[in-house]
C-alpha cells in the first residue's frame, strides 16, 4: 500500500491541477467565447491572459499555502480541528484590512507608506502582527497548549477592535464582510509571483522541519528525548505558518474550510511521514480551492457564487462521504 | 577503565520541585552499566519523575545528572540521544502513521538533517520489531491496532535507536504474560551486549527479576541495592507497609498480598 | 487592555483628520484629475446614485453596464448588461464592456485590480449636500458639460426649498428620527437628508458631532424621545422597548417601500424627490403646534 499510494496521490494531484487550469481560462462571464476570439480579439487577450489565468493560478497557489499551513498548523499543535487561523492570524489580517479602509486613500502626509501597502500589504502584516502578539502572550512556543489559548485571546481581541472600527466607520462593513467570505476575484499577476515565491519558501522550510511534527507526534518528551531541538524548530514552523497564511489572507480574504479540510482528505488517502503529507496537502488544498473557484464561476454563470460557500460544500461533502464509508467498513468488518 | 565509566548514569542530590511541592528530595542514585535496574514504589513516589530527571526530560531544582560520568548539560543533543533512549508512559501515539514509520522516527539520532534512510536504519527497525514480534504488522497504521500491539510498536521505537543506555516508564502496559515474558528476554539480550536498562514498573512480580532495585517513597529514595539482597527485598515490603511478602517460589523471587 | 483603547483612539485621531473627501474642483474622491483627453463614451457604474447622475445629465446614452442596485430610470437600466454588486463586481463582465473609465467608490476593493489592468476609474462619495454637489459637478465635468451640472444643481435645490416653503409653518421644530437601516444606523444632522430635514424646519435626534450615518444605541433613542420616526427600511423588526416610544404610541411612523427606500437613501440627482416623500412624511405625521426647540 504505502509507497504506491502516496504516488497515486501524487500524480492524481498533479494532473487534477493540469486539468482544472485548462478548465479555469475557459470559464468566466464572458464564457468560452473569450477563448475562441482569442487570436483576433485584444480584450478576449486580456480576459484570459490577464484575468482569467492569474486568478486560477492564483486560487491554486492559495489553495497550496492553506493547505500548507493547515497541515503544519494540525502537526503542530497535534489537534485535528486546528486550521491556518489558529493563532489570530485571521483576525490580524481583518484588523489589518478594516485599518487600511478607514485611510482608504486619504491618508495624510505621515502615514503615506501606510496607504501605499494597501490592504493586501496591510492584511499581511495583521496576520504576522497577531502571530507574534501570540507568541509574546505565550513567552515563546515552548508550551503548545499556552501558544493555543494565546492564539485564541490575541484572535478575540483583535476581532473586537475590528468590530469597534467597523462600528466607527460604518463605510467599511460591506468590504469588511467580502473580505470575511473570501474572494479569488482579485488576484493578478504580481500577486500570483508573491504568492509562488512564498509558497516555494514555505513548502521548503516545512519538509525541512517536518521531522519535529513527526517526533511532536510521540510527545514532547519523547520528541525531546530523540534529540530534536523542539524549541528553534517550532518557531520554525511558527514562522511558516503565519507566512504562508498571512500572504494567502491578504491576497483572497478569509476563506474558510481549505486550511482544515486538506489535511483530513490527504490523511484518509495514505499515511505517511509529514515531510510527505506536507506537501500532499498543499496540493490537495490548491485543487480544492482552484475547483471551488471554478465552480463559483461557472455555476450560475454571468452571476458569481462567494468562493468560501463552495470550498465549504466541496471540502464537506468529500469528508462526509469519507466518514460514511469509513463507518460502514468498521461495521461490516 | 576510568572512574568515569564506573556508573551509567548517577543522580546527584537531585530536587524537583512544582507549584511549591517537592516532588523529589535529596535523591542519589547510581545506576550500574550492563544491569538492569528497576524502579519501585507505591503511588505518587515520584518514580517517573526520578526517570525522567535520569533522562534530561525534567527541569532540575537542585542537584544534577551525569550520563557516563559527564554532566547531562555538557553532551549535545544529538550525542545524549544516540546514547539515551526513552519509552514514556502512556505515549500518545500518531495513530495515523505506519507502524515501521513510526519505528523508523527510533532512528532520529542517526539520521543526518535531510537524508533518507539508510540501509543500516533499515536493518535496525526491523530488528528491533522482530525483536517485540511486531513484524506482521509493520505497515498497517497505530490506529488499527490493539493495545498491546501497538505497546510493541512504541517498544520497538525505543529498541531501534540502537541506544546503550535505555530508560522505560511502565513499558509492559497491554501486554499480557507471554509478551512481558518476551519483553524480560529482550531486555537480558540487550544487558548481555553491555546495555543498561531502567524501568519503572508497578508489576512487582517482573520488577524482582530485575538486577538492581531502587525502593522510593513520598519524593525519596528509601533503598538501593541489588535484588539478591535481603534488605532490598525488606525495603521493598516495608515501603508497601508490609502488605506484601516477597517469597522465592520456583528460584525465582515472587510478591504476594498479605 | 489599554493598549487596544490607545490604538482606537490613534485610528479615530488620524481619520477625523482627513477630509471626507479631497477638497478641490476638478479631482475625484482620491484627488484625481477629472479631466482626461475626450470625454468618455463608455461608461461603467458601479454605484447606483452615480448612475442616475449620468442620466441626469443626460448622458445615459454613455452607459454601458452598471452594478445590480442601480433601477433608475428603469427602462435604461433594463436594457444594459449587469456586471455584478458593487463590492463583488465580476471584473471579467467590465474589462468585455471595454469601458472609457468605471464609476464607484473609494472603498470598492476591486479598484486597485482595475487600474492594475489598465481602466481608468473614478472615485465618487457623497454623504451630505456639499458632497453630492461637488459629485454632480465631477461628473458634469468628466462629461463635458459644466453648465448642465449646474443646472441640475440649481433644479433640485429650488425643488428642495419649494418643497420646504410648502410646509404649513406649525409643524417647525419638530424632532425627527431616521432611520436608514438595521443597526439602527440613523441619518443624522450632517447627513444629506438630515440637511434636508433641517431646511423644512425639523430637528434631528442625531447631532452633527455623532457624524453622518452613525450607528445609535435603541437608547439614546428613547431618551431623545422623537415626535416622528421615519423608516428608510421597512423590514427591519423595531428593538426591545420601542414600543414604549411616543412616536410608536401615536402611530407616527413613516416607513417606505423598497422604491421610495431607493429615492430617500441614495445621495444623487433625486434629492428633490426624497425632499417630496419626506415632506409628505411630515405633513401627515407631524403634531402640530409643536414647541419649537428640544
Amino acid at each position: 500500500m504505502p509507497r504506491s499510494a502516496i504516488n497515486w496521490l501524487g500524480s492524481a494531484l498533479v494532473l487534477a491541477s493540469l486539468g482544472l487550469l485548462v478548465l479555469g481560462i475557459a470559464v468566466g462571464s464572458t464564457g468560452l467565447e473569450s477563448l475562441w476570439r482569442l487570436p483576433h480579439d485584444a480584450v478576449a487577450r486580456q480576459i484570459v491572459w490577464e484575468i482569467r489565468l492569474p486568478r486560477s493560478l492564483g486560487a491554486w497557489l492559495a489553495g497550496a499555502l492553506l493547505g500548507l499551513a493547515g497541515a503544519v498548523s494540525q502537526g503542530l499543535f497535534r489537534n485535528p480541528l486546528a486550521d491556518p487561523y489558529l493563532l489570530g492570524s485571521a483576525s490580524g489580517a481583518a484588523l489589518g484590512s478594516a485599518v487600511a479602509l478607514v485611510f482608504a486613500g486619504a491618508a495624510p502626509a505621515g502615514v503615506l507608506w501606510l496607504a501605499r501597502l494597501g490592504m493586501t500589504g496591510m492584511a499581511f502584516a495583521g496576520a504576522a502582527a497577531a502571530v507574534f502578539l501570540a507568541l509574546m502572550l505565550a513567552q515563546g512556543a515552548q508550551q503548545g497548549l499556552r501558544l493555543l489559548l494565546a492564539g485564541v485571546v490575541v484572535g478575540v481581541v483583535l476581532g473586537a477592535v475590528r468590530d469597534a472600527l467597523e462600528l466607527r466607520y460604518p463605510d467599511i462593513l460591506q468590504p469588511m464582510k467580502a473580505f470575511g467570505l473570501g474572494s479569488t476575484a482579485f488576484v493578478g499577476w504580481p500577486a500570483c509571483a508573491l504568492m509562488l515565491g512564498t509558497w516555494l519558501l514555505c513548502a521548503g522550510a516545512a519538509w525541512g522541519l517536518a521531522r519535529a511534527l513527526d517526533g511532536l507526534a510521540l510527545g514532547e518528551a519523547t520528541a525531546a528525548s530523540l534529540g530534536l531541538p523542539l524549541g528553534p524548530m517550532r518557531l520554525g514552523l511558527i514562522a511558516v505558518l503565519a507566512l504562508a497564511t498571512g500572504t494567502a489572507v491578504a491576497q483572497t480574504g478569509l476563506l474558510a474550510f481549505v486550511g482544515l479540510a486538506a489535511p483530513h482528505l490527504v490523511r484518509s488517502l495514505v499515511q505517511a511521514p509529514h515531510r510527505i503529507s506536507v506537501l500532499l496537502a498543499s496540493g490537495m488544498g490548491a485543487v480544492l480551492l482552484l475547483a471551488a473557484d471554478i465552480l463559483a464561476r461557472a455555476l450560475l454563470a454571468p452571476q458569481e457564487l462567494p468562493v468560501g460557500v463552495l470550498t465549504a460544500l466541496l471540502g464537506g461533502s468529500y469528508l462526509l462521504l469519507l466518514m460514511y464509508r469509513r463507518r460502514s467498513r468498521d461495521w461490516s468488518s | 577503565m576510568s572512574k568515569a565509566a564506573a556508573h551509567a548514569l548517577r543522580a546527584a542530590s537531585v530536587g524537583v520541585q512544582m507549584r511549591q511541592r517537592w516532588i523529589l528530595e535529596g535523591v542519589d542514585v547510581a545506576i550500574p552499566p550492563a544491569a538492569w535496574t528497576a524502579i519501585v514504589g507505591p503511588n505518587g513516589a515520584g518514580k517517573s519523575t526520578l526517570l525522567r530527571a535520569l533522562a534530561g526530560l525534567q527541569p532540575l531544582a537542585r542537584g544534577h545528572v551525569e550520563l557516563l560520568g559527564q554532566p547531562l548539560a555538557q553532551w549535545s543533543r544529538r550525542a545524549r540521544a544516540r546514547q539515551l533512549a526513552w519509552l514514556g508512559q502512556g505515549e500518545a501515539a500518531p495513530t495515523d502513521l505506519r507502524s515501521y514509520d513510526v519505528v523508523m522516527l527510533g532512528r532520529l539520532p542517526h539520521q543526518g538533517w535531510l537524508a533518507a534512510p539508510s540501509a543500516a536504519d533499515h536493518a535496525a527497525v526491523a530488528q528491533a520489531l522482530h525483536a517485540t514480534h511486531a513484524w506482521a504488522w509493520r505497515e498497517r497504521p497505530l490506529a488499527q491496532l490493539s493495545g498491546g500491539e501497538r505497546q510493541r510498536v512504541l517498544l520497538a521505537r525505543a529498541l531501534a535507536t540502537q541506544a546503550p543506555v535505555l530508560l522505560m516508564d511502565e513499558p509492559l502496559a497491554n501486554l499480557d504474560p507471554p509478551h512481558q515474558g518476551d519483553w524480560m528476554a529482550t531486555v537480558r539480550q540487550h544487558i548481555a551486549q553491555g546495555a543498561t536498562v531502567v524501568s519503572v514498573l508497578h508489576e512487582l512480580g517482573i520488577a524482582l527479576q530485575a538486577d538492581r532495585l531502587i525502593v522510593m517513597q513520598a519524593g525519596r529514595v528509601l533503598h538501593q541495592g541489588a535484588t539478591a539482597d535481603a534488605a532490598t527485598r525488606a525495603a521493598l515490603e516495608a515501603v508497601f507497609d508490609h502488605r506484601i511478602r516477597v517469597r522465592q517460589v520456583e528460584g525465582k523471587w515472587m510478591a504476594f498480598l498479605e | 487592555m489599554l493598549s487596544i483603547i490607545f490604538f482606537l483612539e490613534a485610528i479615530s485621531a488620524f481619520a477625523q483628520a482627513l477630509p471626507s473627501q479631497i477638497d478641490s474642483i476638478g479631482t475625484d474622491g482620491l484627488g484625481r484629475p477629472v479631466v482626461q483627453g475626450e470625454v468618455p463614451r463608455r461608461i461603467v457604474s458601479l454605484q447606483p446614485a452615480l448612475t442616475e447622475a449620468v442620466c441626469a445629465l443626460g448622458e445615459c446614452q454613455r452607459l454601458v453596464g452598471v452594478d445590480r442596485y442601480s433601477s433608475w430610470p428603469a427602462e435604461v437600466i433594463a436594457a444594459l448588461p449587469i456586471v455584478g454588486g458593487g463590492f463583488d463586481p465580476s471584473l471579467e463582465a467590465i474589462v468585455a464592456l471595454q469601458p472609457d473609465v468605471v464609476l464607484l467608490t473609494r472603498a470598492a476593493p476591486i479598484r486597485p485590480r482595475l487600474e492594475a489592468l489598465g481602466v481608468r476609474t473614478l472615485a465618487l462619495d457623497a454623504e451630505n449636500q456639499a458632497g453630492v454637489q461637488r459629485m454632480v459637478d465631477s461628473l458634469a465635468l468628466l462629461l463635458g458639460k459644466p453648465e448642465a451640472g449646474r443646472q441640475l444643481w440649481q433644479r433640485v435645490q429650488a425643488s428642495i426649498d419649494a418643497t420646504a416653503r410648502a410646509l404649513p409653518a406649525d409643524i417647525r421644530g419638530v424632532r425627527v428620527y431616521v432611520e436608514v437601516s438595521r443597526g439602527p444606523y440613523a441619518a443624522g444632522a450632517s447627513s444629506y437628508i438630515g440637511e434636508i430635514l433641517a431646511r423644512m424646519g425639523a430637528v434631528n435626534i442625531v447631532p452633527p458631532e455623532m457624524g453622518a450615518f452613525p450607528l445609535v444605541s435603541p437608547e439614546f433613542v428613547l431618551r431623545s424621545a422623537p415626535q416622528v420616526m421615519i423608516q428608510g427600511n421597512a423590514d427591519t423588526p423595531p428593538p426591545p422597548g420601542w414600543e414604549r416610544l411616543e412616536a410608536v404610541q401615536a402611530q407616527r411612523v413613516c416607513r417606505f417601500a423598497p422604491q421610495q427606500a431607493n429615492i430617500l437613501l441614495r445621495p444623487g440627482p433625486r434629492m428633490d424627490e426624497a425632499a417630496q416623500l419626506l415632506a409628505q412624511c411630515l405633513l401627515e405625521k407631524a403634531p402640530r403646534h409643536a414647541p419649537v426647540g428640544n
